[in-house]
This record gives C-alpha cells, sequence and structure tokens, in this order.
C-alpha cells in the first residue's frame, strides 16, 4: 500500500514533465531541405586546443564560414548547413550520441579520434544509407570515410629541422600513448633527422599506455627533463595535453644571449605561441581541412568512403612558421625541410609509416 | 505522517531542481519548455528512449542498492565504483579463460565472478573496519584508486588484442553473452543494449527488501546502522555485520559487471563506467536507501543521462553540463533535510510573532 502511493505519486509527478514531451517536438528551427551534419567529439570534449578543437574548428568553417569565435573568417565560403554537436563525456555516451544524429536521418555524422571506429561500424551498419566520418580510424564499410594523415611525412619535416638546430646531436621524443599511431611520428621524425646527419641519436619516451597519458603533463615534463639529462636540445612532442610539460620543460633550461638553449617542437595545432622563443616550431595536423574537405564532398553529393588520405601534398599535414618562430629556426633549414617537401610529394623520398608494419 | 515525508521531500527536491534549472536555462538564453522537452521527452521515445533509459537505469539500480544496503548498516560504501570495475573485469576474465564452454555454465560462472570480485573488493574495508576500525570511507576511496589501476594494467598487459589502440580486452565466449530484451519485446530491435541484466536488477530490489526487512540477517544489519550499542546489548556481533553488509553492497556493484561486459560490450572496456559507482550514491540519497525509491531513482537519473546528449545536440546554448547541475542540486536539496528547514521556517515564524 504504502509503496503503491509512492509509486502513484512520482508517476503523477513525472506526467507534468511529460506531458508537453508527448506533441513531438519540432527540436529547433531545423530545414530539412539543408544538409544536416552531427559531430560526436572525443571525450576530451571540443575546447582541448588540439584534436577536437581542430575537428570543432573544421565543422564550424563549413557551417558559418568562420572560426568557432563567430567573427574571423576562416577563408573557405559558407556551406550551408545545419549543423549539431555532442561531446559524449563518458566511453557510454558514443554509441547513443551517434545513435542520436541516426535516428534523426542526419546526412553526414563525424566521429573524433580513433576510439569511435568500433561504435561507428556498428551504428554505420543499422543506417545504410546515412554517410559517415571518422578521424584518425579506419572503417571497410561501404558508407563510412576514414580521414587519414601521414603524419610521419610531417614528422619527417620537422625532423629535418630539429637536426640543422642542434647543437648536441642528441633529440628527444615525447609520445603520449605507445600505440602505433604515435610510433609513426616517432619514426618519421627519426628518420628525417637522421638524413641530415646519420650519427644523429634520438631519445625516445612514452609517457604511458593508457588514455591518462594524453593528459600527464608533469610526467610529460619529466621525461623532457631526463631528456634534457642525457644531451637532448630539440624535443618533439606527439603527447597531447602531456606535451606541455615540455614547453615549461626547456623553457626552465633558460635562454644564453637572448636564445634559448633547448626547444621543443609542437604538435596537432599551432602550438608556437605557447611559450614563444621556446618552440622551434609545430607539426600541424590539419583536421579541420579535413572535416571542411569531407562536409563539402556530402553538400556536393559526392561523398566517397574509403580512405581520405591527407599528406604533404595537400596541406594535411605540414610545419609552421610564423612570427614566434621565424627568427629561431634558420633560413638553410627550412630550404632544407622544403627541399625534402617537393622530394617527398615527388616519391623521391619514402618515409617509413609505422603503422604499415 | 513519516510515510508522506520519506515520498513528498524527494519530488520536491527533484521538481525545485528542475525549477532551479529552468531558471538557469532561461538566464542562458534557451527555452526552458524546449529544453525539458528535449531532456525528458527523449527518454520516452519508443524503442531508442525507453530502451536506452532502461539500459542505463540497470547499473545505478545496482550501485544505488550497493550504497543502501551499506548504508542500512550505518556504513557510507564509497567504493561502489571500484567495486564495479573489478567486477565487470572478473566476469570478462573469466568469460576469456572458459571461452569455449557452455553457456549453461559459463554464463552462471560470469555472473557468480562478477558478484565474487564485487564482494570481496567491498568486503576488505569491511574486514579492516571490524578488526582494526579504520574509517570505511577512506578505505573504500582509496581501494577504487587501486581497482581501476589493477583492472587497467590487467587490460593492457595481458588481455589485450595486441595492437589495438583502444584499451579492451579481448571478446569473451559467446557461451557467457546474456540475450538483449529484443530478443522477446516485439517492436524492440534488438541493436538496443537493454539486456537480461534489468531483470536481474529487478530482482536485486526484491532480494535487498527482503533481505533487509524479512530476515534475521537483515534485522541485525539493521539494527547495527541504527544504534551500535544498543544492537551489541542485544547481542548482535557488529564487526560479523559491518564485513556482511560490506560484502553485500560490494556484490551488488560488481553486478555492473554483468549488464556492461555480458550483455552490452561482450569484453571488458577499461573506463566503461560513466561513474555509476559515485551517482549510486546519489541515486540511494534520493531513494532514501529503500529498494523501491532506488528503482525509481535509477531510472529517473538515467532518463537525465539519455536526455543529456539530446540536450547537448539539439539546443543551441545549453550544453549536457545542465544534467549535471541538475543532479547536483537535487542532492544538495536531499541532503538539506527538508524536515530541518520547516523546522527552522517554524521557528523563524514563531520569533517573528
Amino acid at each position: 500500500m504504502k509503496y503503491k502511493a509512492l509509486l502513484a505519486l512520482f508517476l503523477l509527478s513525472s506526467l507534468v514533465f511529460i506531458g508537453p514531451a508527448c506533441n513531438r517536438a519540432s527540436y529547433g528551427a531545423d530545414d530539412k531541405s539543408k544538409i544536416h551534419v552531427g559531430i560526436v567529439f572525443d571525450i576530451g570534449g571540443k575546447d582541448d586546443r588540439s584534436f577536437n578543437a581542430a575537428a570543432w574548428a573544421g565543422v564550424k568553417c563549413a557551417e558559418m564560414g568562420t572560426l568557432p569565435d563567430g567573427r574571423t573568417s576562416c577563408g573557405k565560403p559558407a556551406l550551408d548547413i545545419v549543423l549539431r554537436d555532442v561531446e559524449p563525456g563518458n566511453p557510454t555516451s558514443i554509441e547513443p550520441a551517434m545513435r542520436a544524429f541516426a535516428e534523426r536521418g542526419y546526412d553526414l555524422i563525424i566521429g573524433v579520434g580513433f576510439a569511435q571506429a568500433p561504435i561507428m561500424e556498428l551504428v554505420a551498419k543499422d543506417y545504410p544509407n546515412l554517410h559517415f566520418a571518422i578521424i584518425d580510424g579506419v572503417s571497410q564499410l561501404p558508407n563510412v570515410a576514414s580521414l587519414i594523415f601521414k603524419e610521419h611525412e610531417g614528422s619527417y619535416l620537422v625532423g629535418i629541422l630539429a637536426a640543422k638546430t642542434t647543437k648536441t646531436n642528441v633529440l628527444g621524443f615525447v609520445g603520449g600513448m605507445d600505440i602505433p599511431l604515435i610510433h609513426r611520428f616517432e619514426k618519421g621524425y627519426e628518420e628525417g633527422a637522421k638524413s641530415i646527419n646519420p650519427n644523429i641519436q634520438i631519445v625516445q619516451n612514452y609517457v604511458g599506455v593508457t588514455d591518462a597519458a594524453w593528459n600527464n603533463p608533469g610526467k610529460g615534463k619529466e621525461l623532457s627533463l631526463a631528456q634534457i639529462g642525457k644531451g637532448a636540445d630539440v624535443i618533439f612532442t606527439a603527447a597531447g595535453n602531456s606535451g606541455l610539460g615540455a614547453f615549461d620543460a626547456v623553457e626552465q633550461s633558460g635562454t644564453i644571449n637572448g636564445r634559448a638553449t633547448h626547444f621543443v617542437i609542437g604538435v596537432d595545432s599551432n602550438q608556437n605561441m605557447v611559450k614563444p622563443g621556446f618552440v622551434l616550431t609545430s607539426m600541424v595536423k590539419r583536421v579541420d581541412n579535413a572535416v571542411y574537405d569531407i562536409v563539402k564532398l556530402v553538400v556536393e553529393r559526392k561523398f566517397q568512403a574509403g580512405f581520405h588520405v591527407f599528406g604533404l601534398e595537400s596541406d594535411g599535414v605540414g610545419y609552421v612558421i610564423d612570427q614566434y618562430n621565424k627568427d629561431i629556426v634558420s633560413p638553410e633549414a627550412i630550404q632544407a625541410a622544403e627541399e625534402a617537401k617537393k622530394k617527398i610529394i615527388a616519391g623521391q623520398i619514402k618515409v617509413t609509416d609505422a603503422m604499415a608494419n | 505522517m513519516k510515510l508522506l515525508r520519506e515520498i513528498l521531500f524527494p519530488l520536491l527536491a527533484v521538481l525545485a531542481a528542475f525549477i532551479i534549472g529552468g531558471i538557469v536555462v532561461l538566464l542562458i538564453g534557451d527555452s526552458p519548455i524546449q529544453t525539458y522537452r528535449l531532456l525528458i521527452g527523449s527518454a520516452f521515445s519508443w524503442p531508442d528512449g525507453i530502451g536506452y533509459t532502461l539500459f542505463y537505469a540497470t547499473p545505478l539500480i545496482f550501485t544505488g542498492l550497493a550504497v543502501a544496503v551499506a548504508f542500512r548498516c550505518g556504513l557510507l560504501n564509497i567504493g561502489a565504483e571500484g567495486q564495479l570495475y573489478m567486477g565487470a573485469f572478473a566476469a570478462a576474465w573469466i568469460g576469456i579463460k572458459f571461452a569455449g564452454m557452455s553457456g549453461w555454465v559459463l554464463l552462471p560462472a560470469c555472473c557468480l565472478a562478477a558478484i565474487a570480485a564485487g564482494a570481496i573488493w567491498g568486503g576488505i574495508p569491511g574486514v579492516l573496519k571490524a578488526r582494526f576500525g579504520s574509517h570505511e570511507v577512506i578505505n573504500t576511496i582509496m581501494l577504487n584508486f587501486v581497482a581501476i589501476a589493477l583492472v587497467s594494467y590487467f587490460t593492457q598487459y595481458h588481455y589485450k588484442t595486441p595492437g589495438d589502440p583502444i584499451l579492451e580486452t579481448t571478446p569473451i565466449g559467446p557461451g557467457a553473452h546474456i540475450a538483449r530484451l529484443g530478443k522477446f519485446i516485439p517492436g524492440l530491435p534488438e541493436r538496443i543494449p537493454l539486456n537480461f541484466a534489468f531483470i536481474l536488477a529487478i530482482i536485486a530490489c526484491v532480494f535487498v527488501y527482503v533481505l533487509l526487512w524479512k530476515t534475521k540477517w537483515g534485522y541485525e544489519i539493521r539494527a547495527t546502522g541504527a544504534n551500535p550499542t544498543a544492537a551489541e546489548y542485544g547481542g548482535i556481533s557488529i564487526r560479523k555485520q559491518i564485513i556482511l553488509a560490506m560484502a553485500i553492497s560490494g556484490g551488488l556493484a560488481g553486478m555492473v559487471g554483468i549488464n556492461e561486459v555480458l550483455g552490452y560490450r561482450y569484453r571488458y572496456y577499461d573506463g566503461f563506467s560513466a561513474n555509476y559507482g559515485f551517482v549510486g550514491i546519489a541515486v540511494a540519497l534520493l531513494g532514501r536507501n529503500h529498494p523501491v525509491g532506488v528503482f525509481l531513482a535509477a531510472i529517473l537519473f538515467a532518463i537525465l543521462l539519455r536526455g543529456g546528449i539530446f540536450v547537448d545536440a539539439y539546443t543551441i546554448h545549453v550544453s549536457k553540463d545542465i544534467v549535471d547541475m541538475l543532479q547536483g542540486i537535487v542532492i544538495i536539496l536531499v541532503a538539506l533535510r527538508p524536515d530541518a528547514i520547516f523546522g527552522s521556517l517554524k521557528k523563524f515564524s514563531k520569533a517573528k510573532a
């Protein structure tokens, strides 16, 4: 009796809320004639200043023709789409988030990060008429586009810049999670450096083996300091948020006559301005361009499944020279990198892809 | 009067939280009605809404019951998170090790492994408290870290498919799969992961009710929680009750692994829990540590979990953090002990008069 009353009361009160829900909501002013794009971010969320942020910049550019701040132009035309995004926050919410878009027939659903690949395959099988795109992940399904980057090529070029800058002939590499994707950065970097000076020594460390390895700047700094102790004077990080520890480590080493004694190379987004004067360059991965391009293909009804590979030839990867580092990198180093870039595009240099084997 | 209070105050807390949440949504610049329509309406659509809501509710029922049982014994189990990870990994471990076995043996073995692992992990702080008097809150919190690191280590170094960048074990044997309810309910597609673990959660509610209110053991547990000195005087071994309650609590938390590993992913996926262990504390609090209350509170929190995704996707300004905010307000309001507020209000009006 006691609990019947409780149940009845609860149901009654919930009716108050369900009431308005029953007259099928229109979910905002979605114009049915427009292309609908839904993006599901990684656990990090869209404001991680790196990988997710780049994907966000790409879709925002496609929606508004501007950067995410809504004012500055991104240099490309807006594509007249309806854009919706979800930050799942935990791994259990990724699948329902994708399905939330699929249930409403979204034309393109973008998943950010390799961890979403198996989930996207599940959902994409249930909705063969919708288009899907996975960043950094691989899928063979006929309605999934795999957006892949040739990180090894970009890393090769920053390896050249590092080799041209080092005085100790020892270079450092700090990886995030110890996985094949990051080995790809490391291998390309090493090959680039050795193409300038075969005697160069590379000291490499990984922050960890779990997801937490992307978000441990303290350990990133300790590894960098240890590498500096071993003589490394240029450190390349591919470690997400943990990489910021390396920025602290080189700053701590200080300057002589106004020039830093140790340098760091940023990754994914342009990180030259993080510690101006201490950042040699950044190996950028243009996730924003890749995302914009895939949205454009869907809008033009030219979507193609399979691999979409972004390398040096399409500016999918590269290094950045801007006002923060133009005085640090020698013109000779840039020249060497540019030559190598031409040769890689022409196929004269083959950079080993550590993920291919 | 007591019954009314038990029912009314949690409801008032929820209602008040929604009103405050609505004001915040209005201030952010979206329509509260539209937002609540998404938040709650998306949980009641058929089949995806209801299917997913009940699927989300399943682990919350287990952890809510876990916290409630410990609480009835006067213990605060903050360690459900660690216990459920141990349970989930144990279920997966048996499922992988004996993958070839027939389902009739393997499935119960996996379920028992999940319960046993959780019970042991919950029992440890119970023993420490009973034997050495060390506080269970500290110990359960600390054991969370140990459990999460331990299962992560085993996944990474011993049970992962080599070369897989995702931190998950190899799949469990097909015999250990729990049937999805979609197989039996017409109109509910099998892609929705709602499975028999939900039925198990309802059975667990009944079990906890019978245990606590219809058996001698339960009476002893409740007596220990209500007044340990009096219980001891009455001939009850408090130490035994503490260990028993913590083990039952841990076992219930471990059952989350049945839903996750045997019913959803068919493998252990590192970091799968959406803070189920901690939300379980809120579920027990809102549910007044009673199985029926826990069940209803778990459904409510599951609605919020599901609706949060839709709010995040289909509103312009409001993000899914609205859900965390609503949860927070509910917990604060429930924890405020409304009777205390009414008491002080009465005093206040009296003083004024």
